[in-house]
C-alpha cells in the first residue's frame, strides 16, 4: 500500500512539474479568425515555435471562426492577431493593419467528362444558387440532365473562400446541394458523378476538370501571376503596427523560409 | 438464454466474497490479497460509472445553450439545416449575439429511417442465417461460415464506406436512377446515387454479423431436452426450431437487435460517405424515389462539421447532436433491458 501511495505521489508531482514547465513565462500569441487561414497559421506557428531562439519562449493559441470574427476580435484587443481570408473593407474598424502572408486560389471543378470552356461569375452564381438546374442551360457543357451541386460543409475554409470569391455576400448555395465534409470526399463524388459540379483549392483539383474562370485556366502559374481572378489573399491582422513577438511572427511568416512552407498548399507571396 | 444465464445456473461460478475465508490467509498471498484485489477491481468498476456520469454531465452542459435557445422547436422541422448551421458558424463573436436557430428534424428523421431500416432487414436475415448455422448447416460448411461471420463483424466501417462510395454509389447513380427520376425532383433534391437505400444496405451488411453471432450463441444454448422432446413428438426440424428454439431465444434476439441498433445509431463515417450528406428529410410518399433520396444522420452531421468545433455556438450545437445520440442510446439499452425482463417473467428463460 505504501509503495502504491508513493508511486501516486511521484506521478502527481511529475504531472505538476510538466504542467508548470509548459506554461513557464512563455509569451502567448493568440490568433482567431478564418478557418481557411488557420491551417496555414498553424503550420507557420509550429515552425516558429521550434526555432531555436523561440523554443519554450513563445506559445500559440489558435481559435477559428471566420474572417470577420478575427477582424473584430483584433480590433477590440481580444487577440494578438486576427486571421483574415478577405481583403480590407471600408467598413472595417479603424486602426488595424492587414499583413498579407499568402494567397490561395479556388477552382470550380466538374467531372472530367464534362469539360466547359469557361464560366462567368454570373453563370457560376446561377448554377450554385440553383437558378439554373439543368446542364442544357449551360452553354458548352457536354453533360445532360440535372446539375448536381457538390459543396463543402459550413465549417470548411474552402466553402468560405468560394462564398467570398464567387457568390458574394448575399447569394447562398442552393439547399439541395450535397455537402461533403472533406476535400477528398467531395473530389471523389465529383469524379464518380458526370453531372456534378463543385469547387476545390487547386491542390485538390487533380483528376477533376478545372473550369477556366473568365477564360483563365485555374493553374498554379495563373494564380501566382495574378491572372486567375478566383484567388484571394490571406492576412494576419494586427491592431496598429504589430510589436514584439507578434511582429517577429509576421516577419517570419513573410520570410523566404516560411514562404517555402506556404508554397506546398498555397500561393506564396513571391 | 445467453451465456450469463448458464453461468449463473452453474454452482461455484460466483466469486466468493472475501472476508470470511480469504482474510484468514491474506498474509500468505502477498500484495495481491483478496481484500486488496476486491477494492481495486471495485474502484475500476466505479470508475466506469464515474466516466459515464461525467460524460453525460459534460455533454449536456455544453449542449444546453442550443436547446435552451430553440426550445422544443429544436426537434421540429423548418428551413434548411445546412443554411442554419452556416449561420450558426458565422455568428458574431459577441456572446450576446450568438446564433443558435436550428430545426434538426431532417437529421433526426434521417437517423431514424436508416437505423430502423437496417435493423428490421438485418434481424430477419440474422435470424434465418443463425437458424441455418445451428440447425441445418453441415459441419464442413459451418467450419468456414462461422469464422467468416465473426470476421465480417470486425471489419471497420470506413472500409464499408469506401466500397460504398467507390463502387455502389456510382453504380446506383448510373444504372438504377433514371434521368426522368432525377429531373422530377431536381428542384428539391439531387439524386446522385448516394442515398438512404445504399445507406440502409451497407448498414445492414455491417450489423448482421454481430446479430448472427449473438443469435447463434443463443440457439446453441437452448436445452437439448426441449428440442429433443419436441422431435420425439414427431415435429420436423423446422417446426422444432421455429416453435421451441427461436421462442426460447427471444431475449437474445431482442439483445441482438438492441446492440445492432446502438451500432447503427452511432455509425457516422460510412453513412456520411454513402447516404448523401444532404440535410434532407426523405419523404416516404415519394414511392421508389424515397430510397434514392439522400439524408444525413445525426452522427454523420457531427463528424462532418467537427472542423468548426472551435466556434463557440457551433460547437455547442454539435454537442446538442451528441446529447441526443447519447440519450437515445441510453433509452435503447433501457428498452432492451425491460423487454428482456418481461420475457423472463413468462418463464421463457429456464
Amino acid at each position: 500500500m505504501i509503495r502504491m501511495r508513493s508511486l501516486a505521489v511521484v506521478a502527481l508531482a511529475l504531472c505538476a512539474a510538466l504542467a508548470t514547465a509548459a506554461s513557464a513565462s512563455a509569451a502567448t500569441i493568440t490568433l482567431s479568425g478564418s478557418t481557411s487561414v488557420a491551417p496555414l497559421a498553424t503550420k507557420l506557428a509550429k515552425t516558429f515555435v521550434n526555432q531555436p531562439q523561440n523554443k519554450g519562449k513563445v506559445k500559440f493559441v489558435i481559435l477559428q471562426g471566420g474572417s470577420d470574427i478575427g477582424i473584430t476580435d483584433v480590433s477590440r484587443g481580444r487577440v494578438t492577431l486576427g486571421m483574415s481570408s478577405r481583403d480590407p473593407k471600408p467598413a472595417d474598424p479603424g486602426g488595424i493593419v492587414f499583413n498579407k502572408i499568402a494567397r490561395d486560389a479556388v477552382c470550380v471543378v466538374t467531372n472530367p467528362s464534362n469539360p466547359i470552356a469557361s464560366l462567368s461569375q454570373q453563370q457560376i452564381q446561377d448554377i450554385f444558387s440553383g437558378r439554373i438546374r439543368s446542364w442544357s442551360q449551360v452553354p458548352g457543357a457536354s453533360a445532360s440532365g440535372p446539375i448536381d451541386l457538390v459543396v463543402r460543409t459550413a465549417a470548411s475554409g474552402t466553402q468560405d473562400a468560394f462564398q467570398n470569391i464567387f457568390m458574394g455576400q448575399t447569394l447562398r448555395v442552393a439547399g439541395s446541394a450535397t455537402t461533403k465534409s472533406s476535400n477528398g470526399l467531395q473530389a471523389q463524388t465529383i469524379k464518380s458523378d458526370p453531372n456534378a459540379i463543385g469547387y476545390a483549392s487547386f491542390h485538390f483539383s487533380h483528376g477533376l476538370f478545372s473550369v477556366p474562370y473568365l477564360g483563365v485556366p485555374c493553374t498554379l502559374r495563373n494564380a501566382k501571376s495574378g491572372q486567375y481572378a478566383g484567388s484571394r489573399n490571406f492576412y494576419l491582422v494586427s491592431r496598429g503596427t504589430a510589436t514584439g513577438v507578434a511582429q517577429k511572427f509576421i516577419q517570419f511568416a513573410r520570410s523566404a523560409k516560411a514562404q517555402a512552407l506556404v508554397s506546398s498548399d498555397w500561393v506564396p507571396l513571391r | 438464454m445467453t451465456r450469463e444465464g448458464i453461468a449463473a445456473s452453474l454452482p461455484g461460478r460466483r466469486p466468493q466474497r472475501p472476508g470470511s475465508a480469504s482474510t484468514e490467509n491474506a498474509g500468505g498471498t502477498g500484495f495481491w490479497s483478496d481484500a486488496r484485489v476486491e477494492r481495486l477491481l471495485g474502484a475500476i468498476a466505479c470508475l466506469v460509472l464515474l466516466i459515464i456520469l461525467g460524460m453525460i454531465g459534460f455533454v449536456f452542459s455544453k449542449a444546453w445553450p442550443s436547446f435552451a435557445d430553440n426550445g422544443l422547436a429544436w426537434f421540429g422541422s423548418g428551413g434548411d439545416v445546412d443554411l442554419q448551421l452556416e449561420d450558426i458558424f458565422n455568428s458574431p463573436s459577441n456572446p450576446a449575439a450568438y446564433v443558435y436557430t436550428l430545426r434538426a428534424w431532417p437529421l433526426l428523421w434521417g437517423t431514424f429511417v436508416v437505423t430502423a431500416g437496417a435493423v428490421l432487414i438485418g434481424i430477419v436475415f440474422a435470424l434465418f442465417a443463425a437458424i441455418f448455422i445451428v440447425e441445418f448447416a453441415p459441419r464442413q460448411v459451418n467450419r468456414v461460415l462461422e469464422p467468416v461471420v465473426r470476421l465480417l463483424a470486425a471489419v471497420p466501417s470506413v472500409v464499408y464506406g469506401l466500397i460504398g462510395i467507390l463502387v455502389i454509389v456510382p453504380w446506383v447513380g448510373e444504372h438504377l436512377i433514371s434521368l426522368e427520376r432525377k429531373e422530377s425532383v431536381s428542384n428539391v433534391v439531387q439524386l446522385d446515387g448516394a442515398s438512404i437505400g445504399v445507406g440502409i444496405l451497407i448498414l445492414t451488411v455491417m450489423i448482421v454479423p454481430i446479430m448472427i453471432a449473438i443469435v447463434v450463441d443463443a440457439l446453441r444454448a437452448v436445452p437439448r431436452g426441449w428440442t429433443e422432446g419436441a422431435a420425439a413428438l414427431g415435429a420436423n426440424r423446422w417446426r422444432v426450431t421455429w416453435t421451441i428454439a427461436v421462442r426460447t431465444a427471444r431475449p437474445a434476439i431482442v439483445a441482438a437487435a438492441v446492440l445492432a441498433t446502438a451500432r447503427a445509431l452511432g455509425e457516422a463515417i460510412m453513412l456520411s460517405m454513402v447516404a448523401g450528406s444532404a440535410s434532407f428529410a426523405p419523404n416516404p410518399i415519394d414511392g421508389i424515389t424515397f430510397f434514392f433520396e439522400p439524408t444525413r444522420p445525426l452522427a454523420s452531421a457531427l463528424v462532418e462539421n467537427v472542423e468548426g468545433l472551435s466556434v463557440v455556438p457551433f460547437g455547442q450545437t454539435l454537442f446538442a447532436f451528441a446529447a441526443v445520440l447519447l440519450v437515445s442510446s441510453m433509452f435503447l439499452s433501457l428498452a432492451g433491458f425491460t423487454a428482456k425482463q418481461s420475457m423472463r417473467k413468462y418463464g421463457v428463460r429456464p
